[in-house]
């Protein structure tokens, strides 16, 4: 039996015609044909092409003992985890609504343009950012002119010149930002033995990412009865131990924006949160933007693909073939 | 041999039923009469599990029907008793209605529609296979650090007039000089046809007051010394090659002149080269 | 509608070659006016974060003197 788009063709009129066009259907299924005579073979086809049903009961057994083993030992395994993570006792951080959190929404960049200047008239002190340089700064907060200055703004070691010395230089775009310390012992021994971060790629060197960061900096409070802090330490609900090197940066007025915004705490603290996420990740623009592109490309391109899938699986779709055994 | 011995199973019809046949295709059914001990031999039909079997069952050849007052025919036609499935779903709007227009009529359009979304995906995997390779070619240029480094901004107001000075570009000393008119008026007026590598001066600076040069001996690679040797331009100590203010090898065994790299001059008082 | 229609099939659709010049040459248009459908898009979603929504505020001004908004 053969129907094509509706046309009802038989290729021979005859008695036998449901076992003739079988025998030829039959070549590419003839065990499921031969087995099934008398059912319809339509309807079961799956129950006879799995090889469960063959399987003897004791290793059906074992293979079900071993699933369950294994599945208990994977829970066990995250359960264990989980009881490891929730021992500290800091405080863990809430998700806020960042204008960038939308699937296609980018950074706002004069909010980075004032996290670089809370970076540079506030972190920088401490905190080195040895993976960005000054000509990244370029299009995305700064002009190339406004860039150019803020590296010549800076002192860079360069040499050795003729003489074989190191020599003090201003910066070019080139040049990444200024280390504070020239290494990290300098550091510690400046910091009472806490090494300062490295901020570069800080948002996602830590849980919450830039929430975190912003809790952090926002964070600091008188700590809890029955909480003593070493001398030099200073204490954060929101980091691990509740007790950090780092004293509170951020006060109101702490200094001024040249854009003239407010310089509250909570607003330096989220510019620089901002900034840091772009430092950590520069593409997360054109990530978002590369993002809605496929989206709507690979929309097309599926609607496209699906109607000429069906288009040419039209004609074996349309078509029914069916078995008779002979009575 | 045996099992083509009266088979009664395949028989029976036969032995029951002398007056009435079934054709239902099989071969071989004869409307025998039971004569005693007269066996006939017949051949079972094969039981249907293979295709060659199965098609051994079937009707080969013009199908005949017989009719008859002794023989009674039955034919079965499939459509009585299969349902046809639907497949409207697979079918266009245009042929759905099978009492309206013919579908040659609606051809053109619907091969123009198939043919258009065929178009549409060949544009949409053009860009997209466009964009991929793009991605992956531009991966192969120089990064963004490389290429922030291979340009060098000189500030020319720092160079006093007569003074080369050196910079580091690329990994190569590269020499900067502020020449004085007379140095100027002497390079020109070379003879370019008594020169070993002849190239003349206006070629080799841009602004003639200014001489960009790569500092490597073109001889065996040493860095010459600046304001020194016979010709008051460059002179390497390591084999005595002697260069003019031009950076065109003079004296020695150096048997080309100094590179030139490409330059410009974006504003005043500042070079670019790179 | 349906002449046009035809009248397209018989000239483009219908020879190989004339199809893969007209999806070539409708990919170049396709690129140009795609990659300006999507840039517009995401500019709209972000309007006033993206560098060049907020250019204008820097540059020359500042350098002169802080600007005042």
């Amino acid at each position: 039996m053969h129907y094509t788009r509706g046309h009802i063709t038989f290729s021979r009129p005859g008695t036998c015609i449901i076992a003739k066009m079988a025998a030829v259907a039959c070549r590419g299924v003839r065990t499921v044909l031969g087995k099934s005579a008398g059912t319809s073979i339509l309807t079961h086809q799956s129950a006879k092409f799995s090889t469960l049903r063959e399987m003897a009961t004791a290793r059906k057994a074992v293979l079900a003992a071993m699933g369950v083993v294994g599945g208990g030992a994977a829970g066990l395994a995250y359960a264990l985890n989980q009881s490891v993570k929730a021992s500290d006792l800091e405080l863990h951080t809430v998700k806020f609504p960042w204008s960038h959190d939308g699937v296609f929404s980018s950074l706002d960049h004069a909010s980075i343009r004032r996290g670089y200047e809370v970076y540079k008239n506030v972190c920088a002190a401490c905190h080195s950012m040895k993976y960005i340089a000054f000509r990244n700064l370029v299009g995305v907060s700064h002009t190339e002119a406004e860039a150019k200055d803020e590296a010549m703004g800076v002192q860079i070691d360069d040499g050795p010149d003729d003489e074989g010395m190191m020599f003090k230089r201003p910066g070019k775009l080139s040049d990444y930002f200024p280390n504070p310390y020239p290494n990290d012992e300098a550091a510690r021994a400046a910091n009472n033995g806490a090494l300062p971060p490295d901020l570069s790629y800080i948002t996602s060197a830590r849980h919450g990412g830039e929430n975190y960061i912003f809790s952090l900096l926002t964070g600091y409070c008188d700590p809890p009865a029955g909480v003593t802090v070493r001398e030099g330490l200073y204490y954060n609900p929101y980091f691990v131990g509740g007790a950090i090197g780092m004293a509170q940066a951020l006060y109101n007025e702490v200094m001024e924006y040249s854009d003239g915004t407010p310089a509250t705490a909570s607003q330096m603290a989220k510019d620089v949160s901002v900034f840091l996420k772009w430092a950590a990740e520069p593409e997360h623009d054109d990530r978002k933007r590369m993002a809605l592109k496929a989206i709507m490309m690979f929309s097309m391109l599926f609607t496209i693909t699906y109607y000429i899938k069906r288009h040419k699986w039209a004609v074996l779709k349309s078509r029914k073939i069916a078995y008779k055994p002979p009575q | 041999m045996l099992s083509y011995l009266s088979r009664s199973a395949h028989l029976a019809p036969a032995l029951k039923s002398t007056a009435q046949a079934v054709a239902n295709g099989t071969k071989n059914i004869i409307p025998g009469v039971y004569e005693g001990v007269v066996v006939e031999l017949v051949q079972p039909p094969p039981k249907a599990l293979t295709a060659y079997t199965m098609a051994k069952r079937c009707a080969t050849g013009p199908v005949r029907a017989s009719a008859g007052i002794a023989v009674s025919s039955q034919v079965r036609y499939a459509h009585t008793d299969i349902q046809v499935p639907d497949f409207s779903d697979y079918r266009r709007d245009d042929v759905k209605d099978s009492r309206a227009k013919s579908s040659v009529e609606s051809a053109s359009s619907r091969r123009s529609f198939t043919y258009m979304v065929v178009g549409g995906g060949v544009v949409t995997g053009l860009y997209t296979a466009k964009s991929i390779v793009t991605q992956f070619v531009s991966s192969m240029s120089a990064s963004a650090d490389v290429l922030a480094l291979a340009k060098i901004e000189i500030k020319l107001d720092d160079i006093p007039e007569g003074k080369s000075v050196t910079f580091k570009w690329r990994g190569k000393p590269l020499f900067v000089k502020h020449r004085t008119d007379e140095e100027i008026e002497t390079e020109t007026s070379v003879d370019v046809g008594s020169l070993r590598d002849p190239e003349a001066d206006s070629v080799r600076c841009q602004d003639p007051k200014w001489l960009v040069v790569v500092g490597v001996c073109t001889h065996l690679g040493c860095v010459p010394i600046a304001d020194a040797g016979d010709f008051g331009g460059y002179y390497c100590p390591c084999h005595g090659s002697h260069y003019d203010s031009s950076g065109r090898i003079r004296k020695g065994p150096a048997p080309l002149n100094l590179e030139v790299p490409t330059y410009v001059f974006p504003e005043d008082g500042v070079l670019l080269v790179g | 509608m349906a002449g046009a229609i035809s009248r397209v099939y018989q000239n483009i659709f219908r020879r190989t070659s004339t199809f893969i010049l007209a999806a070539v040459g409708g990919a170049f248009m396709f690129e140009r006016g795609f990659d300006l459908l999507t840039e517009g898009i995401y500019d709209n979603i972000n309007q006033g974060k993206l560098w060049k929504h907020v250019k204008h505020r820097y540059g020359q001004a500042s350098l002169e003197d802080e600007e005042e908004e």
